[in-house]
């Protein structure tokens, strides 16, 4: 789904974007936000880690005012703990910063995050649907709306008709499937046999829906890091610690990952945390989970995502010893590809 | 004094950014960012707007914490202080019954509300001081009950404008506690004018009809205004047209709770206020509808 026709370097037919999370510092923000537009990047992509101290509507914002050019989205919130309305409210107010360079990204949220704040989510898929189709139907004109199951009657907006595109970040063939039927795009994480595996039920399901390939795109976010040293190769056990645990056995066995070895880490995490963990990390299991190794590697590892149709790749968090050198090194690597 | 101008109404975003702008050039020394669930996100709006603006200090709110949880309101204002610095404050209270009620949250049926608001408070000053962060937290408050925690807070904004319910306030206030809450302001739809223009003023009724028909039963009461705006309320209550519901609404009622002044009168109207203890007076919708409008109300107050 190419719409802009400025200056990014695509590889192939795939672009690179950088990521961010609600756990990045203001001052990381703020400096990807004034760089980013001449980094020759696509876009910045801010997920929402539930509970962390920044606010992702705030956080998105920030970036879609400093900058001019990249598209700018969410990488994915959660509706599930918020008013269906704020999600509503906050997108039309983003994407009238700069209309067309935002997207919105939604997901159900990590189920032990959700657990932490009181919220269980029964039926996600049903309610995935209602959600998407609700905001749809919200941004779609200054009618009422009215929704039994998010508590909504006789809603109305003081807002314009917007347009805005929806992407999902989900797992599971019928949140897949969803996602294929009813969003613009989704937003891939997991080892590269899931990822590929996601891809071909998706295209499927649009094909079997009537549905166009080219309106739709394939965004793959899985954690990067740049290596440079034995301390950088500890922080990708670490992140890989915590990813490996929170997968689904369903997408591990997918991948043909050892749930003996899953296991054991998921239980070292709960006693001893993230440290202790990763020491039982293989570089096996780095590989499955994370893109590491130097500027060039990791841009070469994107690269060979093109096969499966991947249209961007995102780079990052935790991204290296030292983010922002990372950041402008993957992006000089990949301009040069 | 402090003087302020609410903003976040059916402007867009780069509307926002403008008039924000103008506030600050015109000397005005707040913008108040409204948030009813009708309306654009306060966060970002706020956002937009710190980022237009150098000086100017920015209020959040009326936010409800029945709509957003208090860590939300604390993890946006984290996000807006750690970027703009330290000149956002927070008002937080119950919220529009009827905007509220659309969206799933019912106060008619929710328990203990003013405990619920001290709670909010505690929680999102912890959070922000886990952060090394303050922001001064308002109460928007009408009723007495609501009243008697005014001074639990760092000041006190009342959505009427006269000053005999202004009086009344600050007994009920000063009677529960023995204390007067630290500050006090009002925010009340406004209409300072130079050149008066009736489509503008017909705005002004409907939005203070909207209050007062919102307004909390016992401050109806107590100004016997329950009889006067039964007719009107159970109109409302129908879901006719506003139109209509504004024929049923004395005019008495419409000026208690908003400011329509030419310009030559507002002087003598805030030396009442400042006479009765009021610090900070917020213009709310129209007076920020246009450029215009936000002009007439700074020369109105340079005068």
């Amino acid at each position: 789904m190419r719409s802009w026709g400025v200056v990014w370097s695509t590889v192939g037919n795939m672009d690179l974007s950088v990521g961010l999370t609600t756990s990045s510092s203001i001052e990381m923000v703020k400096w990807l936000a004034h760089n980013v537009d001449d980094l020759g990047l696509r876009g910045v992509w801010t997920g929402e880690d539930i509970g962390r101290p920044q606010e992702i509507f705030t956080v998105t914002c920030l970036i879609l005012l400093e900058t001019k050019r990249v598209n700018v989205g969410i990488g994915v919130a959660s509706p599930f703990i918020r008013n269906i309305t704020t999600v509503a409210r906050a997108a039309v107010a983003l994407n009238e910063i700069s209309p067309g360079r935002f997207r919105l990204g939604l997901g159900v949220g990590g189920l032990q995050d959700l657990a932490s704040m009181g919220v269980q989510v029964e039926k996600p898929v049903e309610s995935m649907r209602k959600i998407v189709e609700t905001l749809k139907g919200i941004w779609k004109d200054r009618k009422t709306v009215t929704s039994k199951e998010l508590r909504l009657k006789n809603y109305k907006t003081s807002f314009a008709p917007a347009d805005i595109p929806i992407f999902m970040g989900v797992r599971g063939p019928r949140l897949l499937s969803l996602a294929a039927e009813i969003a613009g795009g989704i937003i891939l994480s997991g080892p590269k046999e899931y990822v590929k595996e996601s891809i071909k039920l998706v295209r499927e399901r649009r094909v079997t829906a009537g549905l166009t390939e080219t309106d739709f795109s394939f965004v793959l976010w899985v954690p990067t890091i740049m290596l440079s040293g034995d301390r950088d190769l500890e922080l990708a056990k670490r992140v890989v610690a915590i990813v490996a645990s929170d997968t689904p056995d369903k997408v591990l066995t997918t991948a043909d990952v050892s749930l003996d070895e899953v296991n054991k880490i998921r239980s070292i995490l709960r006693r001893g945390g993230a440290k202790e963990a990763a020491r039982n990390v293989s570089e096996e299991l780095i590989d499955k989970f994370c893109i590491s190794g130097d500027a060039e590697r990791i841009s070469e590892v994107f690269r060979s995502y093109s096969s499966l149709r991947i249209d961007e790749v995102v780079f990052g968090p935790p991204y290296g010893r030292n983010p922002r050198d990372a950041i402008q090194q993957v992006a000089k690597a990949w301009g040069r590809t | 004094m402090q003087l302020g101008l609410n903003l976040n109404v059916n402007d867009t975003v780069p509307e926002t950014m403008a008039k924000s702008r103008e506030a600050e050039r015109l000397g005005l020394d707040y913008i108040w960012i409204s948030d009813l669930p009708s309306q654009r996100y306060a966060p970002v709006v706020a956002a937009a707007a710190a980022s237009a603006t150098e000086r100017i200090r920015i209020g959040f709110g009326l936010i409800s914490p029945f709509l957003h949880s208090p860590l939300q309101v604390a993890s946006s204002l984290t996000t807006l202080i750690e970027a703009y610095g330290e000149r956002f404050e927070l008002c937080i209270g119950p919220g529009d019954r009827d905007q509220l009620r659309r969206v799933g949250v019912d106060l008619d049926r929710t328990e203990g509300i003013p405990t619920h608001l001290l709670k909010a408070k505690g929680k999102i000053q912890r959070s922000l001081k886990d952060r090394g962060l303050e922001c001064k937290i308002w109460l928007g408050a009408q009723g007495p009950k609501l009243l008697e925690i005014a001074s639990s807070f760092d000041g006190v904004l009342l959505n009427y404008s006269s000053p005999r319910m202004i009086e009344w306030t600050l007994k009920v206030i000063h009677k529960a506690k023995g204390k007067m809450a630290e500050r006090v302001g009002i925010f009340a739809p406004s209409y300072v004018y130079k050149n008066f223009r009736p489509e503008i003023h017909r705005i002004l009724q409907y939005a203070s009809a909207t209050v007062a028909l919102g307004a909390s039963k016992s401050v109806l009461e107590q100004f016997s205004f329950s009889e006067m705006l039964e007719p009107a309320m159970k109109r409302f209550a129908s879901g006719t047209h506003e139109s209509s519901v504004l024929k049923l609404i004395p005019s008495i009622v419409i000026e208690e709770f908003s400011i329509l002044k030419c310009q030559h009168d507002l002087p003598a109207y805030l030396d009442e206020l400042r006479r009765l203890r009021v610090d900070h007076v917020v213009f709310a919708y129209p007076q920020g509808y246009s450029m215009e409008t936000i002009r007439e109300l700074a020369n109105a107050l340079v005068s």
